[in-house]
């Protein structure tokens, strides 16, 4: 992966606490390597204890790494030169509540560097694309915790920045806020801009990030392309309507029989998918859809994280 | 300047709207209007003796609401989070401290100009004297505040609320007992080495003199940038050093 692909740029990342001189040191970050491509929405799984927020705020600048090279366009990003180009938004972000959602946007933005004719104009707008129009003057103290998720996005996003950093963008948002803060990753992607995107929430990673890295107990458990890892190989997924049992050849072949919503759902080997096909179509049944067949992240992500569990036993 | 000033700016607005302001600033007008009442009043000097209980009040007044300002809120700032969404801007940890201070030295210089003004108000109609060179006193406490404040601000940096409170009273205790404390020491003085606050103590030349000569408010600025200088340096390092 040349330099110029790669956005953001985490290399060997350590980081070990101590909770007193007389115990050894813990490392909860070791040796954590990611590349995240431009343009791309990049997903950064774990479960809770992994070591996600602690590398993000690393690379933030806002933990010191014991080791380690942290890197935002090429440049090094636990310095404040090299955040000219990042935006940030903490797990639960707060802001101070004296201030109305207009005059915290104007903040940040002057500290984002916004041009002052600018900020004003800025801040109406990405109050508005976060939906929280309306709200413009509204104190910060009466804010829901997801009106204050999504203020976390807009201040996030206010110097439209190239490399954005979400640490649980989804977390206190209602359903429809999640679907909202989806188009607004998915948007901010189709602009160019560059999302690293920390989450629990795995059908939102699984729908809309490009790359994955799951990190378990401090270490890139796994790191790729989503339909690389979720794909099952050499299996193909087949999606039937019009039958009320599969013919006996198909029968012969498949696995994982079931039936969804009136389809009769079931995998088969690659190597039988035209002859599957015909038989299906022999029988007068209707192909909804033949795909290579996928895991969920869910399923995925639950076996990957029991394997390394047995692994470090 | 436009990101430490932004962030003193917020300090202001937020300290602005703490209660503890407004029931300082009535509790010293209260007392103010009070002083020409007290008994023990020497013939003859009246104004002296306002004079000095005037800028008693002040400075009491100036450091509780100091110690109630910067105790808590760099601390209070990284345990609420807050502070995230400030440093993972493009903001360094040194303008995020000195941004801090200077938000609470514009506060107190606004607290103590609206103390001398009040003082000001009562010699006025007490005495038909409007004392400006209260004035001279208000501008020394200023100083010696920006410095508390520094001291304040670099514990903070790394402690709690009750450690800073304690920590800072101590350090004003120590800057205003130099000759107390290494007084004696025979062949070796080390006077010229302690950071002493008793530059700022103009409270006798202010209530019974004419006041001080500019180049003593020179040496006080130089004091004052110096301790401050350095106070907030090691605050710096402090906060450099900090994961949030």
């Amino acid at each position: 992966m040349s330099l110029s692909e790669v956005a953001v740029r985490v290399d060997c990342a350590h980081k070990s606490y101590r909770r007193n001189m007389l115990v050894k040191p813990r490392a909860v970050v070791d040796g954590v390597s990611i590349d995240v491509m431009r343009g791309s929405i990049h997903g950064l799984l774990g479960p809770n204890g992994a070591g996600k927020t602690t590398t993000l705020k690393m690379l933030i600048g806002l933990v010191r790494p014991d080791s380690g090279t942290f890197q935002v366009l090429g440049e090094d990003s636990t310095r404040p030169r090299g955040r000219r180009d990042l935006g940030f938004l903490p797990e639960q972000p707060y802001f101070p509540t004296h201030l109305s959602a207009l005059q915290a946007m104007r903040f940040y933005g002057r500290l984002a560097g916004v041009a002052r004719e600018d900020r004003d104009r800025r801040a109406f707008e990405l109050l508005e694309v976060v939906g929280l129009n309306g709200f413009e003057h509204a104190e910060l103290s009466k804010f829901s915790r997801g009106m204050l998720q999504r203020l976390g996005i807009a201040q996030a996003i206010v110097a439209r920045p190239a490399v954005v950093v979400l640490d649980e963008p989804a977390s206190g948002l209602d359903p429809v806020g999640q679907r909202d803060m989806r188009n607004l990753m998915t948007g901010l992607r189709e602009q160019g801009t560059t999302v690293l995107l920390s989450s629990h929430q795995l059908s939102e990673v699984e729908a809309i990030c490009d790359r994955v890295s799951i990190l378990n107990a401090g270490k890139v458990a796994a790191e790729g392309h989503i339909d690389d890892l979720l794909n099952v190989g050499g299996q193909t997924s087949v999606r039937v309507r019009g039958l009320s049992g599969l013919p006996a050849d198909v029968a012969a072949v498949a696995t994982d029989v079931a039936l969804s919503g009136g389809h009769q759902v079931f995998s088969i080997p690659d190597s039988a998918v035209r002859r599957v096909v015909d038989l299906l179509d022999e029988a007068g049944g209707s192909i909804v859809s033949v795909a290579p067949k996928r895991s969920s992240l869910e399923d995925y992500f639950a076996r990957l994280i029991a394997d390394t569990r047995k692994g470090v036993a | 300047m436009g990101r430490m000033g932004a962030i003193a700016r917020a300090v202001i607005t937020d300290s602005l709207r703490r209660q503890v302001i407004y029931v300082v600033l009535l509790f010293a007008a209260v007392m103010t209007a009070v002083i020409p009442s007290l008994p023990n009043y020497d013939l003859g000097m009246e104004t002296g003796v306002f004079r000095e209980f005037a800028l008693a009040l002040v400075y009491v007044a100036a450091v509780v609401t100091a110690l109630a300002l910067a105790a808590n809120r760099i601390p209070g700032e990284a345990e609420r989070r807050t502070v995230y969404s400030i440093l993972g801007k493009r903001v360094a940890r040194w303008e995020y401290v000195v941004g801090t201070w200077l938000g609470m030295l514009g506060v107190m210089a606004g607290l103590i100009a609206a103390f001398t003004a009040i003082v000001q108000v009562v010699a006025f109609f007490t005495y038909k004297d409007p004392m400006w060179v209260m004035w001279l006193g208000a501008l020394a406490m200023i100083l010696e505040m920006g410095v508390v404040l520094a001291l304040a601000i670099a514990i903070s940096t790394r402690f709690g609320p009750v450690v800073v409170a304690v920590a800072t009273l101590a350090g004003l205790f120590i800057g205003h007992s130099r000759s107390t404390l290494v007084g004696g020491l025979g062949a070796v003085d080390l006077k010229p080495f302690y950071p002493s606050l008793d530059a700022f103590n103009i409270v006798m030349p202010v209530s019974y003199g004419g006041g001080v000569a500019p180049v003593y408010v020179l040496a006080m600025i130089v004091v004052f940038v110096g301790l401050s200088g350095a106070l907030l340096t090691l605050g710096v390092l402090f906060m450099q050093r900090r994961d949030l």
